[in-house]
């Protein structure tokens, strides 16, 4: 089944790696650069999931992640926080932000696929 | 499940890779220099910084390559540390950080060229960085945001990064975080034999898709008038293929100005790696060295830019290394401990001027001759001879260099004469200010672009032949008589004297070895061009028209001739040389065969006192000739008189945000007492700014004339109201204004601050 994926980053190679990954697979995939962006691409388009970074300029993931929660569209639709630091306090923080999971930057291909057909609603 | 992503496409990340860390690192030493400038530094400066190494570390991480982003992860560590206030930003700090830059661009340099990260050994940096990090409290290394509370809902101590790969916070209190191997690293982009290839990062450059989008509906036009012009080819119809051919006119000029936009990249794109140089070799020197730019948005054709690139690079290093003093040595001329270098950049004249000026010491004149003369580059007796001008020239001939002692940073043997020699390849132009223990300037003027040009067309023996408008002054038409009389010999050279300058000719017909046209007796038509800071007239036998042409480079065997530059295709589909006016004076040495003689009368003239000066000359009502050294003027103006108010007893005008008064100089050189200065029937007047303590006085004349260069021998210095003295300049007597004394007395609050 084909989804449509909103991948956040402010570094555009990023976004492409993720982009070509999910785009592999078979789904659609929307770009944004930041927070402010993604919300922007929320309130004009429907996804099924969202990839964001977390530590980018203008509003960063946990505030996206937080911000995405208050739409009524997407009080239900995963949410991955892409990050460098898996430390218990980030954790929390994804967590309280209201974010899915966490994927630690860097990973492979098949380790993002897995965990995105984990939170597709049917396995891709 | 995933299938491995190909290897175009690996490149292509790559590519991206290379591109956006280029510029992060950039941005990485912008910022850092302007933290270390600027003290400690807010969180969003420092966020900054950090989401650079941030950013690199990950997406390397992403695309294999292992020693990038272990290299990138030790920095990030020490930066987490900074950006959260754990420690303090030390010189130590920024330093090791700018040499992290350095080793991350070197392994993506390697990356770029040999397609892997190099096998360059970084251990002693990381372990600087290492060590950096635990002169602070002992904090873990990882970013964790002091305002938060350890929550105890993971009772698990924090697994490493490299454990947890992802998770579902759902899962996580039931199921082990899923636990994945650090991903190997997979095998790095085909290596690509590729030394010679042009950097990626010089090979893109970003525009906006605005722009494109515009590039896109233009050339939609242009599809449209060739529809509409091949239509008349078979249904001819005269006005519709004027309406068309001037449709395509516009679009194309359209086309090519939005083209050339996309080309255009902002100086600072240059400069941006100048306050590392300068900091660098500052630091290397031991002198203290502040650098100013402005104008870093004004805008170069890309190839320009790249031409440019080492030039300039080159005097900022030439400013640092001779240009300015140590801060002993600063400090006991009784100047500030630290010197400035200060960049300027901005458009004029469809040209880019740069200027570099610097505090420092200035050019030593005497030991410059002293060189030049131990060089061999001049006899003893020439150099006697030269002004201060042309001494400040000699630095650029090959060859030459001040520098007591070789340093590694810009006594390399490539000289200031690369510098120039370079610059005017791109067909601009060097010049050097220089005063004596005040400092140097270097100003250099570039034209927009290369590849499409204004230019003169003219005709010389039934060829045609295109001048680069850069290079033009004037054109100066001789008829009957005057085509024979005008023209002297001084030396069996040719000269015409324009405006009291002795004017070299150059015929081009007899250089190219032309027949000429028989008419041209008659009529003689001088161009006058400037080469090297000197000018000289070419004589051709007509003169066409100016028009925009497109340069095309001449091929492998016309490469040597030094009297071309290139060649163009005129509108009727005929070839066009484009003249090398530098070429050509060289060639003929018309330029310095009569500098030497062209001197010798001039030092009869003057009895051998040499204190030429550049002079504005102008006129009062009564046509009276004054004249006012340049350097005292700020700006000529034509300004509406509709927009002279009156306030007290003065004129002034609205100027540049200020209230500028006016001084009617006929007034004040008695040349008529009452009568309104102002001109009859015109709508404008003519103002000369004066500009003094950081305000302006406008001096209201009659007419501006010339701007000469000549000697100002003052014969009468009987001093009268408003002038200090006489002298004769272009066969005229010519008054010399004593600005201060009129403005003292025109407008007495202006000069209070100077004379207190």
């Amino acid at each position: 089944m084909k989804f449509t994926i909103l991948t956040v980053d402010d570094a555009s190679t990023m976004r492409k790696v993720i982009a070509l990954a999910l785009a592999g697979a078979g789904h659609d995939v929307i770009e944004a650069e930041d927070g402010m962006a993604a919300l922007d691409v929320l309130k004009l388009r429907h996804v099924d999931l969202i990839i964001t970074d977390v530590n980018m300029p203008r509003m960063d993931g946990l505030e996206f992640t937080r911000q995405a929660r208050t739409l009524p569209k997407f009080q239900r639709t995963p949410i991955l926080l892409l990050t460098t630091e898996s430390a218990p306090e980030m954790k929390q923080r994804g967590r309280e932000a209201g974010a899915t999971g966490w994927i630690v930057k860097p990973f492979r291909q098949d380790q993002l696929l897995a965990v995105v057909a984990k939170v597709l609603p049917v396995a891709a | 499940m995933s299938t491995p992503i190909p290897d175009s496409l690996q490149q292509q990340l790559v590519n991206d890779l290379l591109i956006e860390s280029f510029e992060g690192l950039d941005r990485f030493d912008r910022e850092l220099l302007a933290l270390e400038a600027g003290g400690q530094g807010d969180a969003e400066t420092l966020n900054v910084i950090f989401r650079v190494i941030h950013t690199l570390k990950g997406t390397a991480g992403c695309l294999g390559f292992g020693r990038i982003e272990a290299t990138a992860h030790v920095g990030e560590s020490l930066l987490s540390l900074l950006r959260d206030g754990k420690i303090d930003v030390s010189a130590d700090r920024i330093s090791a950080l700018l040499k992290l830059s350095d080793a991350l661009r070197s392994m993506l340099q390697h990356l770029e060229t040999a397609g892997d990260e190099g096998t360059a050994d970084h251990g002693p940096l990381l372990a600087r960085l290492q060590a950096l990090q635990d002169a602070s409290s002992a904090s873990p290394p990882v970013a964790a945001d002091a305002g938060f509370g350890l929550f105890d809902d993971e009772p698990v101590a924090p697994a490493p990064a490299a454990d947890a790969g992802y998770g579902l916070f759902a899962e996580e209190s039931a199921a082990a975080p899923a636990v994945v191997a650090r991903p190997p690293a997979s095998p790095p982009a085909e290596p690509e034999p590729s030394a010679a290839r042009a950097s990626v990062s010089d090979s893109a450059i970003r525009v906006e898709v605005g722009q494109l989008d515009k590039l896109m509906n233009l050339v939609g036009e242009l599809v449209l008038a060739r529809n509409q012009i091949i239509q008349n080819v078979a249904q001819p119809d005269p006005a519709a293929l004027l309406a068309a051919s001037q449709r395509l006119n516009l679009i194309t000029t359209e086309l090519q100005g939005s083209v050339m936009k996309t080309r255009m990249q902002p100086i600072g794109n240059v400069w941006a790696k100048f306050p590392r140089i300068v900091r660098d070799v500052a630091q290397e020197l031991g002198k203290k060295i502040a650098l100013v730019m402005e104008g870093q948005e004004t805008e170069l054709d890309r190839t320009i830019i790249e031409a440019i690139k080492d030039p300039l690079t080159h005097i900022v290093r030439n400013a640092i290394d001779h240009g300015l003093e140590t801060p002993d040595a600063r400090l006991a001329a009784g100047k500030p401990e630290e010197g400035r270098i200060v960049l300027r950049a901005f458009h004029e004249g469809g040209q880019v001027n740069i200027e570099f000026t610097d505090d420092g010491r200035g050019i030593d004149v005497p030991r410059v001759k002293a060189r030049a003369i131990q060089r061999g580059l001049v006899t003893a007796d020439q150099a006697a001879r030269l002004s201060d001008r042309e001494v400040f020239g000699l630095i650029f001939l090959p060859g030459f260099s001040t520098a007591e002692k070789v340093t590694n940073l810009s006594g390399r043997g490539v000289g200031m004469d690369v510098v120039k020699t370079n610059i005017e390849k791109i067909g601009g132009s060097v010049d050097v200010h220089s005063t004596a223990g005040q400092g140097t300037t270097l100003k250099i003027k570039i034209p927009l672009t290369l590849a499409i040009i204004p230019a003169l067309i003219v005709t010389s023996g039934g060829e045609r032949f295109a001048i680069p408008q850069v290079n033009l002054l004037e054109l100066v038409r001789l008829e009957g008589a005057d085509a024979q009389r005008k023209i002297e010999r001084l030396y069996d050279v040719p000269v015409y004297r324009l405006r009291g300058q002795l004017l070299p000719l150059v015929d081009l017909n007899r250089h190219l070895r032309l027949t000429p046209a028989p008419d041209a007796a008659d009529v003689v038509s001088i161009i006058v061009l400037q080469a090297d800071g000197r000018q000289f007239g070419l004589v051709v036998d007509a003169i066409n028209d100016t028009e925009e042409i497109v340069v095309k480079p001449l091929g492998k065997q016309l490469k040597g001739l030094a009297c071309f530059a290139g060649a163009t295709i005129m509108g009727d589909g005929r070839v066009a040389l484009i003249l090398d006016v530098l070429g050509v004076a060289q060639q003929t040495r018309v330029v310095s065969a009569v500098r030497e003689s062209t001197r010798a009368e001039e030092t009869r003239e003057t009895a051998g006192i040499d204190d030429r000066q550049t002079l504005l000359l102008f006129e009062s009502r009564r046509g009276r000739h004054l004249a006012l050294p340049l350097s005292q003027v700020a700006r000529l103006e034509e300004l509406p008189l509709a927009e002279v108010e009156r306030s007290g007893r003065q004129d002034v005008i609205q100027y540049r945000g200020q209230i500028m008064p006016l001084v009617h100089v006929s007034r004040y050189v008695g040349d008529e007492a009452d009568r309104p200065a102002t001109t009859d029937g015109d709508e404008v007047m003519q103002v000369v700014v004066y500009s003094a303590h950081g305000r302006s006085v406008g001096l209201v004349v009659s007419r501006i004339n010339d701007v000469v260069h000549a000697s100002l021998a003052v014969r009468n210095a009987d001093a009268r109201e408003g002038i200090l003295g006489s002298a004769v300049i272009q066969q005229r007597v010519t008054d010399l204004l004593d600005v201060e004394g009129i403005i003292r007395v025109a407008v007495p609050s202006f000069l209070h601050h100077g004379d207190n």
